[in-house]
């Protein structure tokens, strides 16, 4: 596979499979994300590579060149190279490419053509080894990725002693491991607070966070939902993770947090959210109460032993008279959330935008595969 | 908190402002004013109140075993377990009443909830008292009547804290005992008693009821989504008037841990007929948008027009105005209250500690069984009942009195309490 193509169809065959895996998905959104990134990454490392070898071409062409037979040619076919090789490159959509729409294989002969046999057996030469390094760069950015999201809890829970001082009380809802990894860090740190845990109905994964908090020794008062606008008068900070945080700094987070955090926006409390950089999504949310939300089984609110008699539906009245509700996730707009803190630190809500130029580019915001038109 | 007007407490701050408006006002009514003005509340961890209530308490007082310290100034929980003696000693206790004795045994062991259910079954059973009551040798029926009625009110509040509509009944009771002619003979006075209680709850409650209906109903048009919370005995006779006038309309009902009881508000409703929509409190949110009423019910007002209700009632009246849905709190005048209170954490009631860590139908939730001690010594559990609700979330208050806004709740109270005092 000649290289300019190589990084082309990498980027192909990793939107084929991450298609795939979203569509399996679409609320799960780090799968997303995550998809995103190896492409992001894809690009960067071809596009470093392509500026390093078209710098490499410029310097020999300035270079006082042993090899005779080339210097004719190379003044004429270093501008033609860099064109071929500028054009090669997944550089972002511009009026001319829309305009032009060549598929990148045609290009392949085109540049090939433009040389003499010579420069074509170096060039492939140069192909081969670059291909290699590109695969080589990629899987080696891929590793640190993951790295990076295993390791996220630390990070983020190194910011923990900035943030909680002596005496504070914090509440949180449900239950998060990097919440705990946060809590637990400042702990450490011989910062004394306690923390209310709000239950979290109805997976009541609170509870489970307040077992692990007083194992590991910080004092601990379970609440119930319902009383968390009563105590939040006497709570200090929020402190909740996320399941994403969205482009325009809004989260989505386990269901009860809208409440909660329009509770501390009353009583002036802060509302922090906790998120690994793998969490931010570059789509902005569009009615993500329906469509960023899954929708759980009503066994969970009520027994259906208990209530057959009212989830009948074969009564012949022909509309159902009782609907249960269980969504899963709450959408917490920008405006409540006081503070993101991430691995790169904490930001404002209305600076996550600018975030996802680091992880992402604009060319993937779509995974759906562009049908090329022969125009 | 169920303590008589104290005739000497009125502290000097009242005379300052009855100062500037002397000119145009009697001096009876002014007195009446200072007389009147609420005494400080009983505080669980005041020593010098709390030794007296100890030796005549019935029930043993549950060791304080993981107490919230916020919460030390409330009553810690009286748990059911307590409930096989005391039916033992049913038949032992001769200076209570048998009546007041059940009630009392109803409450501890929650068969009897909801503010106006617990008020009409102490009234009738204060009624039964007084009709068996007869006056000892050498005291004076006034005086010997109304510190027995004070020895039941000691041992129903020892069974549960005593809600606010049962404290003003009860203020009620005791100045009708207290403005008796002394003329009467005892059987005159008792029956009049009787009667006056008859009327109490006739006027204050049944008949208040009704016309709550008809205010709150015209308030529902056809296609209305309505919301409630909990189960208020109000709202759900709001509920199936309206459905029985013909209007159409669908009611969302939010639950909440431990207590459930929306589940028993679902399942009268959808007897009847109703489309109804559940979920639990957390996804209110969700649900918010496509509400267009909110109904709640309420324990009690207070003067600052704060609502004290069901814990999470506060939750959903924030949740609503966010989502600019109106909020229409329905009570009836006798709950309001002339005591004010910024926040749910002054006054309170503190529920089983033991109900948060399980929940009834659902065997996986069981996170919290089998702790270690040093797990228990960190873990604290607190079961809140009541929150407040602060008065910029609601819209009205749908009242016997008619629809008024919260700020006309003392106005309420100082023009008409008389009314209902003299009946």
């Amino acid at each position: 596979m000649p290289y300019t193509n190589q990084a082309a169809a990498l980027i192909h065959s990793v939107k084929a499979v991450g298609e795939r895996l979203i569509a399996a998905n679409p609320v799960e959104l780090a799968v997303g994300n995550v998809v995103r990134r190896v492409l992001h990454i894809v690009r960067e490392e071809d596009l470093s590579l392509t500026t390093a070898a078209m710098a490499g071409l410029n310097l020999s062409a300035e270079s006082d060149d042993e090899d005779d037979t080339d210097r004719d040619n190379h003044p004429a076919l270093s501008a033609a190279a860099i064109a071929a090789a500028s054009r090669s490159t997944l550089r972002p959509p511009s009026l001319q490419t829309l305009l032009e729409d060549v598929p990148d294989s045609a290009a392949v002969p085109h540049t090939s053509s433009s040389g003499g046999d010579s420069e074509g057996k170096s060039k492939s030469a140069d192909k081969s080894s670059r291909s290699r390094k590109l695969k080589h760069d990629v899987i080696e950015a891929v590793n640190e990725l993951i790295q990076d999201i295993s390791t996220c809890h630390e990070l983020i829970a190194e910011q923990a002693v900035e943030h909680i001082h002596q005496n504070e009380v914090i509440l949180t809802l449900g239950s998060s491991r990097t919440v705990l990894e946060f809590l637990c860090a400042a702990k450490e740190k011989k910062r004394s607070f306690r923390v209310f845990v709000a239950e979290g109905a109805p997976r009541y994964q609170g509870h489970l966070l307040a077992k692990e908090l007083v194992t590991r020794g910080l004092q601990t008062t379970l609440i119930t939902d319902s009383a968390v606008f009563a105590m939040i008068s006497r709570v200090n900070m929020v402190i909740v993770g996320a399941h994403a945080v969205m482009a325009n700094g809004g989260v989505i987070a386990p269901v009860g947090l809208n409440m909660v955090a329009l509770a501390a926006q009353k009583h002036a409390v802060p509302f922090v959210v906790l998120a690994g950089s793998h969490k931010l999504c570059p789509l902005y949310p569009h009615h993500p109460e329906v469509l960023l939300n899954e929708l759980r089984s009503p066994s969970e609110l009520l027994d259906f032993g208990e209530f057959s008699d009212c989830l009948d539906f074969g009564s012949g009245i022909g509309a159902p008279l009782l609907h249960v509700v269980n969504p899963t996730f709450d959408y917490v707009p920008p405006k409540l959330v006081s503070l993101f803190i991430t691995d790169t630190g904490g930001h404002n809500p209305s600076y996550m935008y600018r975030l996802i130029a680091d992880y992402y580019s604009a060319d993937d915001l779509v995974l759906e595969r562009r049908t090329t038109s022969g125009n | 908190m169920k303590q008589p007007p104290q005739k000497k407490d009125g502290p000097p701050v009242a005379s300052s402002i009855a100062a500037s408006e002397r000119i145009g006002v009697d001096r009876s009514v002014e007195k009446e004013r200072k007389k009147d003005l609420p005494p400080p509340r009983k505080q669980f961890d005041d020593e010098s109140r709390g030794g007296r209530a100890k030796r005549r308490s019935v029930l043993n007082q549950p060791e304080a075993r993981n107490r919230v310290e916020l919460f030390r100034h409330l009553p810690p929980h009286k748990n059911g377990t307590q409930l096989p003696s005391l039916e033992s000693k049913f038949f032992e206790l001769h200076e209570k009443h048998p009546a007041v004795y059940k009630v009392g045994l109803q409450y501890l062991a929650g068969d009897l909830s909801g503010g106006n259910a617990r008020c009409i079954a102490m009234l009738q059973a204060f009624q039964e008292a007084i009709r068996d009551y007869s006056t000892p040798p050498e005291k004076t029926l006034t005086r010997d009547l109304t510190s027995k009625i004070g020895g039941f009110v000691s041992f129903l509040i020892e069974c549960r804290p005593l809600s606010m509509s049962m404290g003003n009944a009860i203020r009620f009771l005791k100045s009708r005992i207290a403005r008796l002619p002394l003329t009467l003979s005892e059987s005159e006075a008792k029956t009049t008693l009787c009667s006056d209680i008859d009327r109490f709850i006739n006027e204050k409650i049944v008949l208040a009821d009704k016309v709550i209906l008809r205010h709150a109903a015209t308030k529902i048009r056809d296609g209305d989504v309505l919301l409630t919370y909990g189960s208020s005995c109000v709202v759900e006779m709001i509920l199936l008037y309206a459905h029985e006038l013909g209007k159409q309309f669908r009611v969302v009902v939010v639950d909440s841990h431990p207590m459930l009881e929306g589940q028993k508000l679902l399942r009268r409703l959808v007897v009847k007929g109703l489309s109804c929509t559940y979920t639990q409190l957390n996804a209110i949110s969700y649900v918010m948008h496509k509400v267009t009423r909110v109904f709640l019910g309420a324990s009690s007002i207070f003067s600052n027009g704060t609502v004290y209700s069901t814990v999470g009632t506060a939750s959903v009246a924030m949740v609503a105005h966010a989502f600019r849905v109106p909020v229409l709190v329905c009570c009836e005048a006798y709950k309001f209250h002339e005591r004010v209170q910024l926040d749910s954490i002054c006054f309170n009631e503190l529920g089983d500690p033991d109900a948060i860590s399980k929940v009834p139908g659902r065997v996986d939730v069981n996170y919290l069984d089998n702790l270690t001690d040093k797990q228990k010594e960190n873990l604290e559990l607190l079961n809140l009942k009541y929150d407040a609700t602060p008065s910029d979330y609601i819209s009205v208050i749908v009242t016997d009195y008619g629809m008024i806004p919260p700020t006309s709740v003392p106005v309420i109270v100082r023009e008409y309490r008389k009314e209902y005092l003299l009946i």
